[in-house]
């Protein structure tokens, strides 16, 4: 009863907050929590002339696809050891490179820098797709031809699986660093001036400056958009997989992920079950991924954690 | 607090809603954007569709569905149109187009979204068959007689039962005679200056192919793109094994004798197929990276990278020559249809161009009766396929003539994809389609009957094992496709292997069941 009063008491007092809040919360139920009611889709046979609930009822029917070309584990895998790559080296080189940054005292030179960095992040993965076939195709691409001039051996890059490791994750370093370091960046500006001072007087050369007030200053931000990203660590990019390798089979074994894997499928069998139930699977990835890592947050440090 | 964990559950779950929509949560942008199906101007009705024997007492907006891209003129054409449709059937309608980008997976969401659509483009390739199997369309057969009686005479009494799936028709098929099976196309004038062999099989192509790469070094002589499963293989086997149609999943059945179903994936044929491919790959009439490559076969030829494709049809062929035409007049391209080496001259099957009325429509029967003034009213029909006359295009000598050229014209011939609605007795043709005109009179000679497009897979019980096997395809048998892998035989080995444990032999055995039970109830021999 009490717990009623109090919180009809909060919306009567706060009722002007409540109200801006209101639209948000209607976005929300109206974009992300009725749609739910369609992962019961997942466990249906899809019919045109039937509504949702009326469809038959197939259990795990819909899931069997994933499993059934004994690739899942291979897939789920190449997902998570991309995205894990993503996620460290993406938040770490941009820190460092933030930091860098941020030491630098020539104004000028520090906004160009990082409008070129951040520039790549407007290209799209077509165009990039384009340009890395004629830089790495066989006969006349960029690479071969330089490597012909020099009288090297022409390089197959695109037959050979393991350089796309590498490849893909340089490119997506390539898109997104700028982006992600711009955060970072914000963020040690957000620092105030008198800490630095304060140590430069103890006596603490600029790598201690760094190291015991930056470094520490950045930790809730590298947590949070940790924990932000892991949610979709199931996901990928799909984009950046799928214009980077396409229908090239031959690389399938170390850059195929499973965004990758369902459109592949799907394409060629648009079923609306089979869809849901791959989208239901990666969601459920995540979410206990999420749920997992932020309650060791929580753990570790109450503050740090998302929620 | 909670709320936050609310959001993300809630974020994550939309993304599972957005996945479920795959690549086409794009789907309604562009020319598909017109859902409101609140009708313009009721109120007025004329009454003036007394003689198509339906009720048209109440106005109604249409929703048409198109594949590809709107032309620029479309607003006014519709307009006009409307006009006449407003006076005769007291109905407007609007025509919507996909765009090429992801049309299949725009296609499945109009048809599986429950969104109004009125009339929608069916095909082989649109999966019409399946789709009709799965009850994604209304029947036709007694709104017919009774909405659009001129259009049920209209169309013969062998197409309509070619259509039929299950015993019912579902599409109101085009009755335009046209050819679109496949033939060599080469650079003709390098074949003169090389003296080349013309390729009139694989044999000969191969030597043209040999001749282009000893002569013309930085030429690639056979042009291909990642899709290798229709522009290679399939052409391929149309080619040089006689097959009843491009059957899926490895399935061998000959023209001759389609009783008889055996498995091409596996077979000795296929091993020998693949000795070929690589030897083509190894000789380097292929890129090396032609998995990789996207560009369209016809492309690769017009703007002079490739000098051959393995398989195309006459239209498109066409196409290419009077592209090259304006671009490289001293060029010459060749032709050589499959058909008369392989015998099998088969006219396009009805279900190759056609139109539906999907289970969302609400107005079936205007809709059929619509449809019908499309057809046979040559004020519609003329209007739809070569836009205003005097604007757009002038008859000269019985031909059609653009007015201005393609980027100046609002409206090109055939602007609106009307292919489906084709009317032979006022269809109006360029002189450049002579040249087809003339390889369609050679296979008029040697024609048969389509053994194969009337078959509807029903793939509902293996659908899991399916879209397995679709990796496992691109995964071990495109790069073997390609000449890509060194040990042919280990190569193949893998793929059956996995194809097996994706689920292929049953795939196949319910393939050939279905198969047989189609064969024997239509009588084909």
């Amino acid at each position: 009863m009490q717990r009623k009063n109090g919180l009809w008491k909060e919306l009567v007092t706060n009722r002007l907050l409540f109200l801006m809040l209101l639209p948000t919360l209607l976005f929300f139920i109206i974009n992300s929590y009725t749609p739910m009611v369609g992962v019961y889709y997942a466990f249906t046979r899809f019919d045109f002339n039937t509504s949702l609930f009326n469809s038959q009822f197939v259990g795990l029917e819909n899931f069997k696809f994933l499993w059934k070309s004994g690739v899942l584990v291979k897939l789920t895998l190449n997902t998570i050891g991309y995205n894990a790559v993503f996620i460290l080296l993406g938040n770490v080189l941009a820190i460092a490179l933030a930091i860098l940054l941020s030491e630098l005292k020539t104004q000028w030179f520090k906004k160009l820098t990082q409008s070129i960095m951040f520039l790549p992040y407007f290209v799209s993965f077509v165009i990039l797709s384009v340009i890395v076939y004629n830089v790495f195709n066989y006969e006349s691409g960029f690479l071969n031809t330089l490597l012909e001039k020099l009288g090297a051996e022409p390089v197959d890059v695109y037959n050979t699986p393991w350089i796309w490791i590498f490849l893909i994750i340089i490119f997506y370093l390539w898109k997104n660093l700028g982006y992600s370091m711009v955060i970072y960046l914000a963020t040690i500006t957000g620092i105030s001036e008198e800490y630095y001072e304060a140590a430069k007087i103890d006596g603490a050369n600029i790598f201690q400056r760094i190291w015991y007030i930056t470094v520490p200053m950045l930790k809730t931000t590298f947590v949070m958009l940790l924990l932000f990203a892991l949610g979709s660590i199931m996901k990928g990019q799909f984009d950046l997989f799928y214009q980077l390798v396409g229908n090239n089979g031959m690389l399938y074994n170390t850059t195929d992920i499973l965004d990758t894997y369902v459109y592949r499928s799907l394409k060629v069998t648009f079923d609306i079950g089979m869809s849901t139930a791959a989208g239901l699977y990666q969601s459920l990835f995540g979410f206990v991924l999420i749920m997992t890592v932020n309650y060791i947050i929580k753990k570790i440090n109450d503050e740090y954690a998302l929620f | 607090m909670f709320k936050k964990a609310g959001k993300t559950v809630s974020a994550l779950l939309t993304t599972a809603m957005l996945v479920s929509a795959l690549a086409a949560c794009s789907s309604n942008g562009g020319n598909t954007g017109g859902a409101t199906n609140a009708p313009a101007n009721s109120g007025t009705n004329e009454g003036a569709g007394a003689a198509t024997g339906i009720d048209t007492s109440k106005a109604v907006e249409l929703q048409f569905y198109m594949l590809g891209d709107a032309p620029k003129d479309l607003a006014s054409i519709q307009d006009e149109i409307n006009k006449m449709a407003k006076e005769d059937l007291n109905a407007t309608v609007k025509f919507n187009y996909t765009s090429w980008t992801d049309w299949d997976q725009k296609y499945k969401l109009l048809l599986g979204s429950g969104q109004q659509v009125d009339l929608i483009f069916t095909a082989e390739w649109t999966q019409y068959q399946s789709y009709a199997k799965k009850g994604a369309f209304q029947p036709l057969d007694e709104l017919l007689p009774k909405a659009a009686p001129a259009l049920n005479e209209f169309v013969p009494k062998d197409m309509w039962e070619a259509v039929k799936i299950d015993g019912k028709i579902y599409t109101v098929p085009a009755t335009y005679k046209e050819y679109v099976t496949d033939g060599f196309v080469w650079r003709e004038d390098l074949r003169k200056k090389y003296n080349l062999p013309t390729p009139v099989d694989i044999a000969t192509f191969e030597q043209y192919m040999d001749g282009i790469k000893k002569n013309e070094p930085t030429m690639t002589p056979l042009s291909m793109n990642s899709d290798v499963k229709t522009n290679l293989m399939d052409r391929f086997k149309a080619i040089s094994h006689s097959p009843v149609g491009a059957l899926p999943y490895g399935i061998d059945v000959k023209y001759d004798s389609p009783g008889e179903v055996s498995s091409y994936w596996g077979s000795e044929d296929q091993k020998s197929d693949l000795v070929t491919l690589k030897r083509w790959q190894d000789n380097g009439y292929m890129v090396k990276n032609v998995l990789a490559v996207k560009d369209t076969l016809q492309d690769q030829v017009t703007s002079g990278k490739a000098a051959a494709i393995l398989g195309d049809n006459p239209t498109r062929f066409n196409d290419m020559v009077i592209k090259i035409q304006s671009t490289h007049p001293d060029w010459e391209l060749g032709y050589y249809p499959y058909p008369k080496t392989n015998g099998i001259a088969t006219p396009v099957h009805p279900i190759h161009n056609g139109f539906a009325i999907p289970a969302s429509s609400k107005n079936a029967e205007r809709a059929l009766a619509f449809y019908e003034k499309m057809v046979t009213d040559k004020r519609y029909n003329l209007l739809t396929q070569y836009g205003v006359e005097g604007k757009n295009y002038e008859v000269k000598d019985g031909y059609y003539t653009m007015i201005g050229d393609s980027t100046s014209n609002g409206f090109p011939r055939e602007g609106m994809n009307g292919w489906a609605w084709r009317n032979p007795e006022f269809m109006l043709f360029d002189k450049n389609y002579d040249g087809v005109k003339a390889i369609f009179d050679e296979l008029d000679k040697i024609q048969v009957p389509d053994k194969f497009t009337g078959f509807a897979e029903d793939y509902t019980s293996y659908q899991a094992e399916r879209a397995a096997l679709e990796q496992v395809e691109k995964q071990y048998l495109f790069p073997l496709n390609a000449g890509l892998v060194k040990d042919v035989d280990a190569g193949l080995n893998t793929f059956m292997e996995k194809a097996k444990q994706a689920g292929l032999e049953k795939i196949q055995a319910e393939y050939t069941k279905q198969w047989l039970a189609y064969v024997q109830e239509q009588g084909i021999k």
